[in-house]
């Protein structure tokens, strides 16, 4: 995200005071070619009024404060937030012959330079309002991200509208702009394939289904949950799976592009595709953990370089989710991820992180979401595929052929996403392949 | 910048209005030193008043803006019509064919009056009707640019023009405080431009509803007053301080010579021209007059006072309103003692044409002029203020004075008269004095010197000869010719009179020169009994008139053969009535020694329209004019195209400049048609046969798409980069040069010359439009 630049607050001369200038200059040759010194003195009064009037706006000014709220403070990608500000004048003269301009992040719109009306001087005792001005517009946020809004630009003129300067009044405040979410089928959900865990979380809609609470033992269980009677009635060796009672997990790994890639030429400069990608890809992820979050079941969200840890500052230490109120916390800590940013964590968070596999943990639904991996991730993903059950991989268009061969070899599920109106036919199909696969 | 401009309320727009009239009125106080009284100002504002408030009620009533102008002349002929038209118009307001041909009249009277008149002039009706003329032309062009244009910084324009004038005729120009007025009322105007803007502005932006500005219920005004008066204030004040401390970078040194004098000439010796139309062959006829009692005076146009530099010149003197011709003043010095008669004389002027009316010296009245006449104070010479004395008949009464020689030489000294008439240059020719004091010695009074001088020159060493002083090099009527002429004894009136007033200055006497006409040929026609005289050019004369205490002035006859030496100042005149020196009649001599005159070009020297001498560079200066005012639309274009141009380079909503640019030249060729979506344009003119070409075709298919894509695509779209705006250039050139090849030769002509696109733009200008910038 680029930093808003600090313009200059030096006076500039409007159209009006340059017409000005230029007569005042050519009536100047004028009276001293033809020797007219009466002339001569409009002539410098056209010369001289812009130059007065841009020193008089530069000594002149205005104290300002700016009040601003968003409503809703935290807007869904695409849909617009009431911004609201109060502009007070401090100072103890009248401002007049002002404008302001919201500063608006990159690709939202903000409203045109618009009048400031005259505000009055500055009612320390017996506030009647006359010394502020409340203006209200809607911007729209077509972006996901944390986008700064503001500081106020608020443009002086003269009196005469010869000479202007822009000051920033106030400071800038976030907005905080969510990935879209995009419903999904519960197919997945309600499908047992999925491992344990997911029969747990049905055991815990369904108390009383005596069959559903031991499952096969595994390497590691401890013997002392061994289920005997259900080992008795299959013939095979059970466990009883209390702990996981209602706290089923499931894994999303984001694939936060990072800049320091050797190899990939194109990696070198982030294109406007790949962008788009990683905003898909971040679709797709806010879409999957807010499904899997109404259903109940604990998140963790991470990257792929970095897994254990959570995506960003503000995230959870390990990237975990839980309702209630969790898919907020994702949907910000989404909005929060910069790709651009991401690459100074990139460097310790590889070092500091090996691919270890979770074996003595249960296997967990896994989903990859990849914009643009490098072989470093795709080889990760290979590593971590054992603790995950199934393993279901979206991948962007960007993704190259080399990392999805290497993934469908793994055993990843790899189903291609090009827009976010092909996730709910994804989730569906994967869901039924899952369905196949565990029949 | 909002894309549409806010319109303005009828109050918004009476206050530019009166803004504007406020400075136009200011601007015109800058003629004041060069106009007498000031009921022309009242005219002047009434007539400004009446275009720029016109302008404002015919835009209340909601005319379309780029009619308004067109109504203000109509409003501004008829206030002419009002105020000059008089008895030739349909009540008062509707001209008439006569009431133009009246204008006329007074339009080249304007001219004349400018071209002879000196500051101050005199407010003759034709110099009101060119002042309100200029006015209200100039209240028309600041209405359009303040309230059509809005571009009010640009009202300097028009404003700057009376302020420009004063300064090529008047040495200290326009006086500060109206220069700081006229200032002042500009920078009103712009302020009171800024407050319209700004309300008219927010007014627009409550309507868009884009942002929803609560502004405070009540704000105090009069605190942004001290601003604005201070910005002005510090401005005068330096303004007028950095135009103190200018050094004055005079003209010559810019030019090498000076231009103010040949363009703007003041005040030059008649002289020159004199000789040279001396010099001419065939004898025009000037004018005929009637006199009773074979009255025969000299008749005087003009009087050489004093020395402009190195040459004997008029003063400029302003004309004075009060001295109308129906009651000139006395004589000069004149008193009762003298024995005067006065006699009619009916003159008819045929022919010359100059500003200054020949009549005799004195004269006491005269009657029956067309135009404003008025007579100087002290040479009591007749000029016009606004005509010339072509076809002129007027009657005219001469004062003879009749004084006796003891009157003369009993004058005493001459204190009763302005010092002017005595001064010389410091350096002069050493046989000046010389002679002087050799004429002086032998004589008592200032009479005798004075009858001695004239006797001095009239000698038969002295021979009339306009050819010699040219071929000696010394014409004219300067000191150094004086003393050529001296030396070498050959000469012509010019001569014999510069001559004589010097040698009687230097002997302490005040002279001065006349120039006019001898009394002229007595013809055998008479009318009701009197003779009739006609004077033609052979009888231009110059003659010295010498000032006596008493008598006042006095001429003398000093050329030899030309005209006739009064009674008074023969030699021996008073002592001895019959000893009388041969009179040289009137009119005598041998058809070689008269010189030839050219009327027309005698005497329009001192203040003749310096264009009227070079028809032929008028007429190339008049062709330019008419082709840079012809050539204005196609320049417009072509600056508008490379603006387009200049805009798809600089990716400034470069889609939409090139599409502008493509309807605008096929609305130049008449092709398509011009208003309507991309879409519809497009087919309109795709049919043409330059759109054959698949290429060109799929180029302007291209433009079509980028404009479409810029319109109507989301807002956020960003421009197309580089390459792809060079590719619009490129395609936008193609698809114009197909048309062009396409279109007829009439066609092109008519796209470069009047471009219909430009005409378009005008008339879709809604009533009246708050500016952006100026």
């Amino acid at each position: 995200m680029p930093r808003p630049r600090t313009h200059p607050t030096w006076p500039r001369l409007t159209r009006r005071g340059i017409a000005l200038m230029v007569v005042g200059v050519l009536m100047a040759g004028v009276s001293l070619w033809f020797d007219l010194r009466d002339i001569l003195v409009l002539a410098f009064v056209g010369v001289a009024m812009p130059v007065v009037a841009a020193v008089f706006v530069a000594l002149r000014r205005p104290r300002l404060a700016v009040q601003r709220e968003f409503a809703p403070a935290v807007v869904p990608a695409g849909e617009s937030t009431r911004v609201s500000l109060v502009v007070q004048n401090r100072g103890t003269r009248t401002l007049d012959g002002a404008h302001w301009r919201d500063r608006a992040p990159e690709g939202a719109l903000a409203p045109p330079e618009t009048l400031l009306p005259a505000l009055g001087p500055y009612e320390a005792v017996l506030p009647s309002g006359d010394d502020r001005v409340r203006v209200e517009y809607r911007l729209r946020m077509p972006r996901r991200g944390v986008f700064p809004v503001g500081p106020l630009r608020i443009g002086v003129q003269d009196p005469f509208a010869l000479a202007g300067v822009e000051r920033d009044a106030g400071a800038a405040h976030e907005v905080l702009v969510t990935p879209r979410v995009t419903p999904l089928s519960e197919a997945l959900a309600t499908a047992a394939s999925i491992d344990g865990v997911v029969h747990g979380l049905q055991r815990r809609n369904h108390p009383n289904s005596d069959e559903l609470i031991a499952r096969e033992y595994r390497y590691g269980d401890p013997l002392r949950r061994v289920n005997w009677p259900a080992t008795a009635r299959r013939g095979e060796l059970m466990v009883r799976e209390e702990e996981q009672r209602g706290d089923p997990e499931a894994r999303v790994l984001l694939d936060v592009p990072t800049g320091a890639r050797s190899g990939l030429a194109v990696h070198h400069e982030r294109s406007p595709e790949v962008d788009e990608r990683f905003e898909l890809a971040v679709e797709v992820a806010a879409s999957v953990g807010v499904h899997l979050l109404e259903h109940g079941f604990r998140l963790r969200c991470t990257s792929i370089t970095d897994h254990e840890r959570g995506l960003g500052p503000s995230a959870p230490f390990d990237g975990s989710y839980r309702m209630p109120g969790g898919e907020h916390l994702l949907l910000e800590d989404l909005a929060r991820v910069d790709a651009a940013a991401h690459r100074g964590r990139a460097d310790d968070g590889r070092a500091a992180s090996e691919v270890r596999t979770r074996g003595r943990d249960a296997r967990e639904p896994g989903f990859a979401v990849l914009a643009d991996p490098s072989q470093a991730d795709a080889g990760a993903l290979v590593a971590l595929r054992p603790s995950f059950e199934p393993a279901i991989a979206f991948v962007t268009a960007t993704v190259s052929s080399v990392v999805r061969q290497m993934l469908e070899d793994a055993d990843w599920n790899v189903v291609t996403v090009r827009r976010t109106s092909d996730l709910d036919g994804a989730w569906t199909a994967i869901a039924s392949t899952a369905v196949r696969d565990a029949s | 910048m909002h894309p549409d401009q806010p319109v303005l309320t009828a109050a918004q727009r009476l206050g530019l209005t009166a803004a504007s009239f406020v400075l136009m009125a200011t601007a015109i106080m800058a003629l004041g030193p060069l106009i007498a009284s000031s009921a022309w100002w009242w005219l002047c504002a009434f007539v400004s008043a009446g275009v720029l408030f016109a302008g404002a009620g015919l835009r209340a009533l909601r005319v379309r803006g780029a009619l308004v102008p067109l109504l203000e002349a109509v409003v501004l002929l008829m206030l002419l019509t009002l105020l000059f038209g008089g008895s030739t118009s349909l009540l008062f307001l509707v001209p008439t064919p006569e009431t133009f041909g009246l204008f006329g009249e007074l339009f080249s009277g304007a001219q004349r009056t400018i071209a002879q008149q000196s500051v101050p002039a005199v407010t003759v009706p034709a110099l009101s009707f060119a002042l309100a003329l200029g006015v209200g032309v100039l209240s028309i062009l600041l209405d359009i640019l303040v309230q059509v244009a809005r571009r009010p910084a640009f009202a300097a324009v028009p404003v700057i023009v009376p302020l420009l004038i004063p300064g090529f005729i008047v040495e200290t120009g326009v006086g500060l405080p109206v220069l700081v007025l006229v200032a002042a009322s500009y920078l009103l105007l712009l302020r009171v431009d800024v407050r319209v803007n700004r309300s008219a502005r927010f007014e627009l932006d409550r309507d868009d509803g884009i942002a929803t500005v609560t502004a405070p219920r009540r704000v105090p005004v009069a605190s942004t007053l001290g601003a604005s008066l201070g910005v002005a204030g510090v401005g005068i004040v330096v303004a007028s301080m950095l135009a103190a401390s200018t050094p004055s970078i005079s003209s010559s040194l810019l030019l090498g010579t000076g231009s103010q004098s040949t363009l703007f000439a003041r005040g030059v010796s008649p002289f020159i021209d004199l000789g040279k139309d001396l010099r001419r062959p065939e004898p025009r006829p000037a004018f005929r007059y009637l006199a009773r009692d074979g009255d025969r005076p000299n008749f005087t146009l003009l009087t050489l006072d004093r020395f402009e530099g190195d040459v004997w010149s008029v003063a400029d003197r302003p004309v004075d309103g009060d001295n109308t011709v129906d009651a000139m003043g006395a004589p000069v010095g004149l008193e009762a003692e003298v024995e005067t008669s006065e006699h009619p004389i009916e003159v008819l002027v045929n022919e010359v044409r100059t500003t200054w009316l020949p009549v005799p010296y004195p004269s006491t009245r005269i009657d029956g002029l067309q135009g404003s006449w008025f007579w100087d104070d002290e040479s009591l010479t007749v000029r016009s203020a606004d005509t010339n004395t072509a076809g002129q008949r007027y009657e005219v009464t001469r004062l003879e004075v009749e004084p006796t020689v003891e009157q003369l030489r009993g004058a005493g000294s001459s204190a009763g008269i302005d010092g002017r008439y005595l001064e010389l240059p410091e350096e002069i020719p050493e046989i000046i004095p010389a002679t002087a004091a050799s004429l002086a010695s032998g004589s008592g009074s200032a009479y005798d010197t004075a009858v001695a001088i004239q006797a001095f020159l009239r000698s038969p060493e002295f021979a009339y000869s306009t050819e010699a002083p040219v071929e000696g090099g010394y014409d004219g009527g300067g000191f150094e010719v004086i003393g050529s002429f001296l030396e070498q004894k050959q000469g012509y009136c010019v001569h014999f009179a510069s001559t004589m007033a010097v040698l009687a200055r230097e002997a302490g006497i005040p002279s001065r020169i006349s120039i006019g006409y001898t009394s002229g040929s007595p013809t055998t026609e008479r009318v009701d009994g009197v003779q009739r005289v006609e004077v033609d050019s052979h009888d231009l004369h110059a003659w010295p008139e010498l000032y006596f205490e008493g008598v006042g002035w006095v001429p003398f006859e000093p050329t030899p053969g030309r005209g006739s030496v009064p009674a008074y100042s023969r030699p021996g005149a008073g002592q001895s009535p019959t000893s009388v020196l041969p009179t040289g009649p009137a009119s005598t001599t041998a058809p070689s020694g008269r010189p030839d005159l050219d009327p027309d070009r005698g005497f329009a020297g001192p203040a003749s329209d310096p264009f009227t001498n070079s028809g032929s560079w008028r007429v190339v200066a008049l062709l330019l004019g008419v082709a840079a005012l012809l050539s204005i639309p196609a320049l417009t274009r072509v600056l508008q195209r490379a603006m387009r141009h200049r805009r798809i380079r600089r990716g400034d909503r470069s889609a939409d400049a090139a599409w502008q640019e493509f309807v605008a030249t096929a609305a130049d060729l008449g092709i398509g048609i011009a208003s309507g979506t991309p879409r519809a344009i497009a087919s309109s003119v795709a049919g043409r046969p330059a759109f054959r070409d698949p290429d060109t075709s799929a180029a302007m298919l291209r433009l079509r798409d980028a404009v479409e894509r810029a319109r109507f695509g989301p807002d956020d779209v960003v421009e197309p980069p580089p390459q792809a705006r060079h590719a619009l250039a490129d395609d936008l050139r193609a698809v114009r040069r197909a048309m062009l090849h396409d279109a007829g030769a009439r066609d092109r002509l008519a796209a470069a010359l009047l471009p219909r696109s430009l005409v378009e733009r005008v008339v879709r200008v809604p009533g009246v439009r708050a500016g952006g910038g100026a």
